[in-house]
């Protein structure tokens, strides 16, 4: 039977990195009894291990809860998770298509960050209501009024009457539930109308295959029923449905205005798609739901298997990673250098870290990774355009007329105290000054145009470091714009290798070319004839540096009758040769190839 | 030829650099020496062993920490187990710090006819920046009374690529030690180990280890002066007078048999095929075993003709002689290049290689690069 609308409350948590969203949800999976305190592992809706160690949650999850209102009805809660990164701006959008409202958590002695901003008003574009919490409260240095006074100026809602609380230590928590009660509207559906259902993730599970999360908007789905994917035709059986609780259990139906997942012996990873109206194959809907801010890859790399060989196996798992990652791209590549890998596109760096890591903890492989590049724009002499991500297939100079790279919008909040050393950084950057303003006295929103290029490796770090951790940022595309760019190429023993090609601003090429060739003479081991190792321009030598050639490598004494020993090392030594990537007649250690990033 | 090592895994402290198996302790406890007896019993009546044997190495740690008498109590044990020759070379390595005149007779006395001292520098900031526990002047002590003990066969381990160490300050050790007139120097490069205290010092920073080139400059004039002063280059590391190359570890690098007694020792015998043993590395468990009456083993590898093959070639080519083919030839029925001629026409061309009739041997280019040598026939 299905749930009465009116009870029924759909929401996501908004907050930024570290302000206690993934806390704050299993509160309130405690306070509803959804989880026994006794199997609270901490921050039970991240999931994966890697979301645990960073504390950042990566991929939006679900999970269904019961709760008892002053009133003495009980409400059924669907809360969505969303990740707080500015990389993760898709996710967002997806999780919040799916919700009535969304739960804003401010920490209250850091106030509001940079992506906390975005992913409000993205809230409120989507027609979201939006419930104020201030978290932190027990914190000495705690200023929850002023807090509520920053929600109210800077994104316009009221905020003073918002429930002040500890995520940590439970207090005032049942004050959250019970503004969503009161402030998140129910939802509207009808059960009997044309099946309408908007999946906003997918999971691959081990035994019931592909699992679709999906919001039922109208009709009603439930085992055996066929269902049509509105994007490709396709049609499945539905094999199971079921709800979070936060693990899947299996349900006898989803009805209009209800989220959890189904199971529809989806085999291939492909035939699922994220962001995609599932209707009933018998009364099919009309027309699809709309649809989302489709995220674009911004930032690409390629990635190598270590060990040629496994070529196969990280296909298998950049295909497995897809199905819950619609963000993520790739396509085959081949460098003179690596072999056969692939060019991956990702939303910013910090999914690109993420992915690597993934792929290596939960797939196992060892992975080689280029320099990380964004898509240039050439317009050839012969008056063609050209969009290029892979720095090594840039054309050269004499068919170039003229290069553009992407360049951002970028909001950054900071106390004001570091807006000098901030400033600087964005400088040095290629940034230029857009505007600067007090969202009260001690804090300070600028926005500078910078060209992504620069910011997808350590900007965030640097901003983060330089400001002691309190800056944030925020970015969209803003578009391109014409620029004075060349190819820095690296020669070993006379040989280019592709996958170190970079493609750097004029002004910087020299020193960059000269840093990265000492950079690359510390990381090649010694072999058994000299290296030169230069950087080009365009077949212009701009700077050398060389690698000398060993002179012994065999320095142990035999250990008393230890001859396994020996052995044990001579096999590591040959282990380390397999895994060293041949370049012409010098060998490269993996590490060599994102080392190149490594410099200041 | 067929050899038997002891390992005593006692030191008074350990060295800085050390990641042998090896306990700080003031002496050796009597429950070890009693372990020892019981394990060479047991070796014994299990058999498959060689005939009789040529050497005897007591190792460590610091085997100079055992009393004269429990010395005696090991090597007339051994006696009574094994048939050692009359000839055998019967050696131990000895700390400078840890003996006295008196115990140096009783070694003596007990059978002990070759001494090897762990000397590493001749000079004290050297050997404190790496943790040993004596000084130079004690090594002088410990070298007259050895000699007025009688002891006329004496090894003198230097180490060089010590922290801040010179290569002047390596010369002059080496000048000290031949002018002496030991017979043997083993002259091996510092190797910075995982896990040990001079490890996290140099990670931190807080040291710093003479450069590659450096180090192998040391290497290189080494081996150069040692050759003038008359002590030839028979190993890698290894340097002796006409007639004293070390028995024992000459057996080792002939890939011969050899048993091991003690915690963390290796054996290699042939039953059947090539078999190698190696004993537990802890105490207690080597304790634990014994009592119960079982061999203390850890591992045991049977090995192909092939592994066998690669070990004397691995073995063999740390010799400046290198492998000799008659011996080769006469262990596997083929000959060291037909066996091998993918690796020995890479030699060639590196130019790594003399071959002769009667071996194939590394010149000193390859003996430097000899890892990468090895590589070859992998």
């Amino acid at each position: 039977m299905a749930y009465p609308n009116e009870l029924i409350r759909n929401f996501s948590i908004i907050a930024h990195i570290d302000h206690g969203k993934s806390t704050l949800a299993d509160r309130m999976m405690e306070q509803t009894d959804t989880v026994a305190m006794r199997d609270m592992s901490e921050q039970l809706l991240d999931s994966m291990d890697i979301e645990r160690e960073r504390g950042i949650t990566i991929k939006s999850s679900a999970v269904r809860m019961f709760y008892t209102h002053t009133d003495g009805k009980r409400y059924m809660f669907n809360l969505i998770d969303t990740p707080g990164h500015v990389d993760f701006n898709y996710e967002v959008s997806r999780a919040l298509a799916a919700c009535e409202g969304a739960v804003l958590v401010v920490d209250a002695t850091q106030g509001i960050e940079a992506q906390t901003l975005a992913n409000v008003y993205l809230a409120v574009d989507n027609g979201l209501e939006v419930v104020p919490v201030i978290n932190k409260i027990d914190l000495p240095s705690a200023e929850p009024e002023r807090t509520a006074q920053e929600i109210e100026d800077v994104i316009g809602i009221e905020a003073h009457s918002a429930p002040k609380i500890s995520a940590k230590s439970g207090l005032n928590v049942d004050q959250v539930l019970s503004a969503v009660v009161n402030t998140v509207p129910p939802p509207v559906g009808d059960p009997d109308a044309p099946l309408t259902a908007l999946v906003f993730d997918c999971f691959y599970d081990n035994y019931k295959g592909a699992l679709s999360y999906v919001r039922v908007f109208d009709g009603t789905v439930k085992e055996g029923m066929r269902i049509r994917s509105m994007a490709t035709g396709h049609e499945f059986e539905v094999t199971e449905v079921g709800v979070f609780t936060p693990a899947p259990m299996a349900v006898d139906e989803l009805t209009a205005g209800e989220v959890g997942y189904i199971a529809a012996s989806i085999k291939s990873v492909a035939e699922t798609k994220v962001g995609d109206t599932i209707t009933s194959a018998e009364h099919p809907a009309s027309k699809p739901l709309p649809g989302y801010k489709q995220a674009n890859p911004m930032v690409f790399c390629g990635i190598y298997p270590a060990d040629g060989a496994q070529y196969g196996d990280l296909r298998d798992a950049l295909d497995k990673l897809k199905l819950n990652d619609a963000s993520l791209s790739y396509e085959q590549e081949t460098s003179n250098a690596l072999g056969y890998g692939f060019r991956c596109g990702f939303l910013g760096l910090l999914h690109m870290e993420i992915i690597q890591e993934r792929l290596e903890r939960e797939f196992d492989l060892d992975l080689v990774t280029t320099a990380p590049s964004v898509i240039y724009k050439i317009k050839r002499t012969s008056g063609e355009e050209e969009m290029i991500d892979n720095p090594s297939n840039l054309p050269s100079v004499t068919e170039i007329e003229q290069l553009e790279e992407p360049v951002v919008n970028a909001t950054i909040m900071t106390p004001s105290e570091y807006v000098g050393a901030l400033m600087e950084i964005c400088q040095e950057r290629r940034g230029v000054f857009v505007d600067m303003n007090y969202i009260e006295e001690s804090r300070v929103r600028m926005h500078y145009i910078l060209p992504l290029n620069e910011i997808i490796y350590d900007f965030f770090d640097q901003l983060k470091s330089r400001s002691r951790g309190y800056a944030s940022f925020d970015y969209e595309l803003k578009g391109y714009e014409k620029s004075d760019l060349v190819k820095l190429d690296f020669l070993l023993n006379g040989d280019m290798c592709d996958a170190l090609s970079t493609i750097v601003h004029r002004d910087r090429a020299y020193a960059k070319g000269r840093a990265v060739a000492e950079k690359l003479c510390e990381v090649i081991p010694r072999q058994q004839f000299e290296i030169p190792v230069q950087a080009a321009i365009g077949g212009k030598i701009i700077a050398r540096e060389t690698v000398r050639a060993v002179r012994k490598d065999v320095l142990a004494k035999c250990y008393g009758g230890d001859i396994t020993r020996k052995k044990k090392l001579l096999e590591k030594q040959k282990e380390g040769k397999k895994r060293m990537r041949q370049v012409g007649t010098v060998s490269l250690p993996s590490d060599a190839f994102m080392s190149v990033l490594r410099i200041n | 030829m067929a050899g038997i090592y002891l390992h005593i895994p006692f030191c008074v402290r350990k060295c800085a650099y050390c990641d042998f198996v090896s306990f700080a302790e003031g002496c050796v406890p009597e429950g070890y020496v009693e372990a020892l007896l019981t394990e060479l019993e047991l070796v014994a009546r299990g058999g498959g062993y060689p005939a009789a044997f040529d050497t005897v190495f007591f190792g460590g740690g610091t085997p100079s920490l055992l009393s004269g008498a429990q010395m005696k109590t090991i090597l007339d044990a051994l006696r009574v187990h094994f048939a050692i020759r009359a000839d055998a070379e019967i050696s131990m390595e000895c700390n400078p710090g840890t003996v006295s005149p008196e115990k140096l007779a009783a070694y003596r006395a007990a059978g002990i006819n070759r001494l090897s001292i762990g000397l590493q520098s001749t000079h004290d900031v050297l050997l404190n920046e790496i943790g040993r526990i004596h000084h130079f002047a004690q090594f002088l002590e410990t070298l007259s009374s050895a000699r007025a003990a009688g002891f006329d066969n004496i090894n003198v381990d230097l180490m060089h690529g010590l922290p801040n160490q010179t290569l002047e300050q390596y010369l002059d050790s080496l000048k000290t030690v031949c002018d002496l007139g030991v017979q043997h120097i083993s002259a091996y490069s510092l190797i910075l180990e995982e896990h040990t205290p001079l490890y996290f010092r140099v990670e931190k920073g807080e040291v710093a280890l003479p450069d590659e080139d450096t180090v192998a400059d040391m290497q290189d004039a080494g081996i150069e002066y040692l050759e003038q002063r008359g002590y030839h280059r028979y190993e890698i590391s290894n340097f002796a007078q006409d007639g004293f190359e070390c028995r024992h570890n000459r057996n080792y690098w002939d890939n011969g048999e050899y048993l091991g007694f003690g915690i963390a020792a290796h054996a290699a015998v042939r039953q059947g095929r090539w078999t190698r043993f190696a004993n537990v590395d802890s105490l207690d468990e080597y304790y634990r075993l014994l009592a119960r009456g079982k061999r203390p083993l850890a591992e045991t590898i049977r090995l192909t003709q092939r592994d066998e093959m690669f070990e004397c070639v691995m073995l063999g080519l740390r010799l400046v002689r290198g492998v000799e083919r008659a011996r080769f030839f006469a262990r596997f029925e083929l000959d060291i290049a037909e066996a091998y001629p993918l690796a020995m026409e890479k030699l060639r061309k590196r130019g790594w290689v003399i071959e002769t009739e009667q071996a194939i041997a590394l010149n000193s280019k390859g003996l430097d690069l000899q890892n990468e040598a090895l590589g070859f026939f992998m």
